[in-house]
């Protein structure tokens, strides 16, 4: 079955007074149909760039600079997303796209109950009241919210019921790709912990597929079936979560998850120097002067993301098969 | 054997009609030899207010802070001096404790002179360099540099640098990587694991993340709506929490390992929020209305903390409040 999201060579940057300075650099990415992607990455790697590329959200001076994004729905249509107007692009979002941006929980209206900001949007997108507040009910029954918080102001809710309130809203209108972006970044372990699993069963019952973007690896590790590694702008590797966490092959990645802080009172060692900006993003592969694997070839030509068996990719020189029949 | 910090029946109430507990009845000890205390909880537990509390930025409702048997609030301007220069603390943000218009290496010029750590402005350098090298910083990276200029995890690391310089015995430590990338995390908390060992410099750690306290082993004190539920050794206390609040947010960590995700899912059936149960008063187990184990007594009145017998050896002292276990 082919891919619900294909991502090609996808390129967005910032718009300067003479140049643009690239921030997501040809990215290749597929979306599979009902699977939990996890893209990860430390802050400033193009992770949320990404995420607002793909709901055609840059706003100035952020701009798309070239590649394409093909969503191919159950019914058999298929969508370029880049070549949409903004008409239809209006149409596509919330129905079959969502997103939750990072801190969304916060932008709730102060002054509305929850029933009017839930209702309005479906009512926007052609259903009437009654059909629009049966929907948002069953939404909210989705994150185990009781139908009476309808009535409700945000300010009487709590943050995670405030955070649920945001995902029912991203699914009443059970859409095939939800993209969430540090969902659960400001709240405590066990209602993150609840509103993860939540997620995950929303992609049971709705069939839906969660393009989810974080920060912290253990969010990726708990719920994700495939992780995408963002490096400067690029993804580095890609595959199964066991996969990556158990034998990650950029040398990257094992640093990523070299670094995190285990049980046991064993040492890690952090990963030495700081991640490029893009307006300094180093010739040939972004990650060579971190790498302690580093060859001349690094420093020159940039490494493509390439298959590497089990639905495994790395964007390194070091598992390209002619330097792989040398060593 | 004396303590280095002793808080005792700590207590602040915010607010006039509607009361707020943001601390309830704490009581705990640092001990004089090098250790590292980690104080969690989630938002709200009061864990922010205790190191403000300590710090001396407020004056607690009731109870008192003793560092090395003294009162902190004491008038003694003398001791005062001593106990700033001795406690030292490092807060969340690593971006607004920084003043933008001045290079970031002020930080380290001003503890220098305030408390006149150089003699002549060739060793004033020679301390900030060494400062710098203790936490992992080189000092080209950073000196002559302004504060937008370095990342979040550099600069927190120079607020370690400033805090080598002062030679503390004790951190406070308020959410120091909540903002740093992951990368990073490991080697900041490497410093403070250097500090106690190479430094006898101890910290008290606080923290939502119940990964770094994990790591950064010592002992634990777990913390809701603010009371302390339990206290041990921080290994001991992770591999087997005796407290039901305890059991439920060890196991809500997100583990970094796909193969040992969460067993329970705790996304069925209706949501007990925190505060459900404002009604039924202070006086009882704060954690009924969402304990699976509650019991008629837990309404009752308030569980006090108790020793409590745990099968392994190794373990000096866990102390638990809860009905369960008396």
């Amino acid at each position: 079955m082919p891919a619900l999201l294909e991502i090609r060579g996808l390129s967005a940057g910032l718009q300067g007074r003479r140049s643009i300075t690239q921030v997501v650099s040809h990215v290749d990415l597929d979306v599979q149909r009902g699977e939990i992607l996890g893209v990860v990455g430390e802050s400033g790697c193009g992770k949320s760039t990404l995420a607002t590329a793909i709901m055609r959200l840059l706003v100035p001076p952020q701009v798309l600079q070239s590649g394409s994004m093909t969503l191919r729905l159950k019914d058999g249509k298929s969508y370029e997303l880049l070549d949409l107007p903004e008409a239809d692009l209006r149409q596509l979002r919330w129905r079959h796209l969502s997103y939750i941006p990072q801190g969304s929980m916060n932008s709730l209206n102060p002054v509305l109950r929850i029933e009017r900001q839930m209702t309005d949007i479906l009512i926007q997108h052609g259903l009437t009241r009654e059909e629009a507040l049966k929907r948002s009910i069953a939404a909210l029954e989705l994150v185990n919210l009781e139908p009476r918080l309808l009535d409700s102001y945000p300010h009487e809710l709590s943050g995670g019921m405030r955070q649920r309130v945001i995902i029912a809203a991203a699914v009443s209108m059970r859409p095939a790709l939800i993209v969430a972006d540090e969902l659960t970044t400001a709240l405590d372990v066990v209602t993150q912990r609840q509103i993860l699993q939540e997620l995950a069963g929303i992609r049971d019952e709705l069939g839906a597929t969660i393009l989810i973007i974080t920060h912290d690896m253990g969010v990726v590790a708990q719920i994700a079936d495939r992780v995408a590694v963002m490096y400067a702008g690029k993804v580095a590797e890609l595959g199964t979560v066991n996969g990556i966490f158990e034998s990650p092959l950029h040398p990257y990645s094992q640093g990523l998850i070299g670094s995190i802080p285990r049980e046991g009172g064993q040492r890690v060692e952090g990963l030495p120097g700081e991640a490029p900006s893009p307006w300094n993003y180093p010739a040939g592969c972004r990650f060579h002067s971190r790498c302690p694997h580093v060859i001349d070839r690094c420093r020159a030509e940039a490494p493509a993301l390439l298959p590497q068996g089990e639905g495994r990719w790395a964007a390194c020189h070091l598992y390209e098969p002619e330097v792989l029949s040398n060593a | 054997m004396r303590d280095l910090l002793a808080v005792e029946n700590l207590q602040q109430v915010f607010g006039g009609r509607t009361r707020t507990y943001a601390v309830d009845g704490v009581n705990f000890r640092i001990p004089e030899e090098p250790t590292i205390v980690s104080l969690v909880g989630e938002s709200g537990s009061g864990k922010s207010t205790i190191a403000r509390i300590i710090l001396g930025l407020l004056r607690p409702t009731a109870g008192r802070v003793l560092y090395e048997g003294t009162d902190i609030f004491t008038r003694d301007r003398k001791w005062r001096r001593k106990f700033r220069s001795e406690v030292q603390a490092v807060f969340q943000d690593p971006y607004s404790v920084y003043n933008p218009v001045y290079k970031a290496e002020r930080v380290l010029k001003l503890v220098i002179r305030k408390f006149g750590l150089a003699k002549s402005k060739a060793e004033a350098q020679a301390l900030m360099e060494e400062g710098l090298r203790a936490v992992d910083l080189r000092p080209e990276e950073v000196l002559g540099r302004h504060p937008h200029q370095l990342s979040g995890g550099q600069r927190q690391r120079l607020m370690l640098a400033r805090v080598y310089l002062m030679r503390p015995r004790l951190i406070i430590a308020d959410e120091p990587v909540s903002m740093i990338d992951a990368g990073m995390r490991a080697s900041f908390l490497n410093i403070l694991l250097d500090f106690r060992e190479n430094h006898g410099i101890s910290t008290l750690f606080i923290t939502h993340d119940l990964s770094t306290a994990m790591y950064l082993g010592g002992e634990i004190i777990v913390l809701y709506q603010g009371r302390i539920m339990e206290r041990g050794r921080t290994r001991g206390v992770m591999q087997d929490p005796q407290h039901p609040y305890a059991q439920l947010l060890i196991s809500s960590i997100p583990r970094p390992d796909p193969r040992r995700r969460w067993e329970e899912d705790l996304s069925a059936g209706p949501l007990a929020e925190i505060g459900a149960g404002i009604s039924a008063g202070r006086d009882r187990c704060l954690f009924a209305e969402r304990c699976p184990a509650v019991m008629d007594r837990c309404w009752g009145a308030r569980p006090h903390l108790q020793a409590v017998d745990v099968e392994k050896a190794s373990e000096a002292s866990r102390d638990v409040a809860c009905y369960l276990y008396s």
